[in-house]
């Protein structure tokens, strides 16, 4: 894990408004470094999609500034951004049924040369533990095993780039606790080994005070925190969601919260 | 009894790798049917009238004569638009993302006809003079400019309507087409007793128009497209994973929908201007080569359009020998075979879905 903060922040988002219909979401400003794992949370509606879009340049800011490796991040061609960010999606269809070796390689299309094509899509597909998904069709797979495809395809843009970024929305939310678990950890290893930042949108507050060092919180179209993880605290996460937290911390020191309608501290945080 | 137990074994090794490369298949097949519509028709040729035409011996026999100036250019041409018509639905159904689009059915092709047989009628009745090096561009001109305003349309209200529906797709086809009906039964009203000639012919599609100068320039437009297409079938894959994930992986979705919509609009539009509405053979041609070879466009399109091929060649042949002398439009024979295939697809689809 790349710890040290860089000269240079690989994501930089400087007063950025964006417009989606009537509404107008941000200021966001924060920067992201190489390496780093930052989850959003946030209740829903409150613009984390949003903002996901307008990093995934689905959407243009509507003022302040974006950059990406030193560069506006509407500057850069689609071809050259995908070699250096993915996205994993929150919904998984995909059209005609194509064959899942396929879809993994898509992720390497807009490589015009690919000589290690095939190698990449089956080292991807088992680092998303996928690999015996290889030769099916898309359509016919469970939702599981959707995901674990789509996965290898996100793992398959940045196989062999170093220091990228990654965006996830909320892709994991309808698997089983077990298969979130070993997805997450399939991306933090992906992600750790080539120093690619991770910028995920959660639900899961525990999978997120787990998992990532560092949380944005968003509410009303706004951010309205920046913390790293051991700064984050019950009262925090209550106002974030307008709800009462119970918690708990495990003989390992991590803390698990859950909503509870009275307010029972089983240990106090 | 080792030798026929060799031969079986080749033949049947020949077969299965013939089935396991359908490229080679279809060539076979489509050479077959080249063989058979050759021969077949009302005027009946016989093998010494293809030496005369092989040596080039004078004076022509009349069998020589058909086959030169009437047979072999039109059985070229029906392949030839087949292989348009299959790969125009190829790109239809991959730039949808639905099995079920189809120039026809979305009204591309109606608008192509509606803008031919308004230059029919409106030209003529306004006495304008086109040089004659020009008429042979007008007609495919017009045709592409109005399957270009539909297809334009259809990419709008798809994006209007929730992204991936095929009904709002399909509805919209049919209010186009309907208005489409009602434009050229304007022409038709309109039309006098020579220019509702050839009217009825667009809206009947027929391939009796085939000649070698139509031959070569469609030979020329289908290969300039297939050189065009090579480039776009990757990036046509990833549209599958819808457009936001397309643009993810790197594709300029915008471009490459432009690019498609206006190769789909010149391929139909060309077809159209030179033999009338031919439906379905773009529905029916990329559906069976999905179900051999599987959804990759790569393999797919140029397997449409040796599939489309075929089909428009067995359909025109069966078309003109049917009934001899007389001769069906092939479009109504399209028509007949392709709409019962359509309402199949439809249950199947369904059912999927």
């Amino acid at each position: 894990m790349i710890h040290t903060v860089q000269s240079h922040s690989m994501l930089s988002l400087d007063r950025v408004t964006v417009k989606l219909g009537q509404r107008t979401f941000g200021p966001f400003s924060f920067a992201i470094q190489p390496g780093e794992r930052v989850a959003v949370l946030g209740p829903s509606g409150a613009g984390k999609s949003t903002l996901l879009k307008l990093l995934a340049r689905e959407l243009s800011p509507a003022s302040g500034h974006a950059g990406f490796c030193q560069q506006p991040l509407q500057g850069w061609s689609l071809a050259d951004l995908s070699r250096r960010r993915a996205i994993l999606p929150q919904s998984h269809e995909v059209a005609f049924g194509l064959p899942v070796d396929l879809v993994i390689g898509l992720g390497r299309v807009s490589r015009m040369h690919d000589p290690s094509l095939a190698s990449i899509v089956q080292q991807a597909a088992e680092q998303a533990c996928a690999a015996h998904l290889l030769g099916r069709r898309f359509d016919t797979l469970s939702g599981g095993e959707k995901a674990r495809v789509q996965m290898a395809r996100v793992f398959a843009q940045l196989w062999d780039v170093e220091q990228g970024l990654l965006l996830v929305d909320e892709p994991l939310a309808a698997l089983d606790p077990g298969l979130q678990f070993s997805l997450m950890e399939a991306i933090y290893t992906f992600a750790a080994k080539r120093g690619h930042a991770i910028l995920a949108i959660l639900h899961d507050i525990n999978q997120a005070l787990q998992g990532f060092e560092r949380l944005i919180f968003i509410k009303h179209g706004a951010m309205v925190g920046d913390y790293q993880t051991p700064h984050v605290t019950l009262p925090l996460l209550e106002a974030l969601y307008d709800v009462n937290l119970a918690c708990a911390v495990t003989e390992e020191g991590e803390m698990i919260v859950a909503p509870s309608l009275q307010r029972k501290v089983v240990a106090e945080c | 009894m080792s030798a026929v137990a060799g031969a079986i074994s080749l033949t049947s090794r020949f077969t299965t790798g013939l089935l396991n490369r359908p490229v080679w298949f279809l060539w076979l097949v489509l050479l077959l049917c080249f063989w058979v519509a050759a021969w077949a028709g009302a005027v009946p040729v016989t093998a010494d009238d293809w030496r005369v035409l092989w040596r080039h011996e004078e004076p022509l026999t009349s069998g020589a004569y058909v086959l030169w100036s009437l047979r072999l250019p039109r059985i070229l041409f029906a392949a030839l638009v087949g292989a348009v018509l299959g790969l125009s639905g190829a790109l239809t159904q991959g730039l949808f993302r639905n099995p079920l689009a189809d120039p026809g059915l979305l009204g591309v092709t109606s608008g192509a006809a509606c803008a031919a047989a308004l230059t029919i009628v409106v030209l003529a009745g306004s006495g304008i003079d086109i040089p004659i090096a020009w008429r042979f561009w007008v007609l495919p001109l017009t045709a592409f400019a109005g399957a270009v305003g539909v297809c334009l349309l259809l990419d709008t209200v798809a994006r209007w309507l929730t992204a991936d529906s095929i009904a709002g797709l399909l509805l919209t086809g049919i209010a186009l087409n309907a208005l489409a009906a009602a434009i050229i039964g304007l022409c038709t009203y309109l039309a006098t007793d020579e220019q509702l000639r050839s009217l009825t012919f667009w809206t009947l599609g027929s391939l009796a128009g085939g000649s070698w100068p139509l031959v070569g320039t469609l030979s020329v437009l289908l290969l300039a497209a297939i050189w065009y297409v090579r480039r776009l079938v990757s990036a046509m894959n990833a549209l599958a994973l819808g457009e936001a994930a397309a643009a993810h992986v790197g594709i300029n979705v915008r471009h490459l929908r432009r690019r498609v919509i206006i190769l789909v609009a010149l391929l139909s539009g060309f077809a159209v201007a030179w033999c009338g509405v031919i439906g379905f053979i773009g529905l029916v041609a990329p559906h069976i080569v999905r179900l051999v070879v599987g959804p990759d466009q790569r393999r797919m399109a140029p397997l449409a359009m040796l599939v489309g091929a075929i089909i428009l060649l067995v359909a025109d042949t069966t078309a003109r020998t049917v009934a001899i002398p007389a001769e069906i439009p092939v479009g109504i024979f399209t028509a007949l075979l392709g709409a019962p295939f359509f309402l199949v697809l439809l249950t199947s689809v369904r059912k999927g879905g």
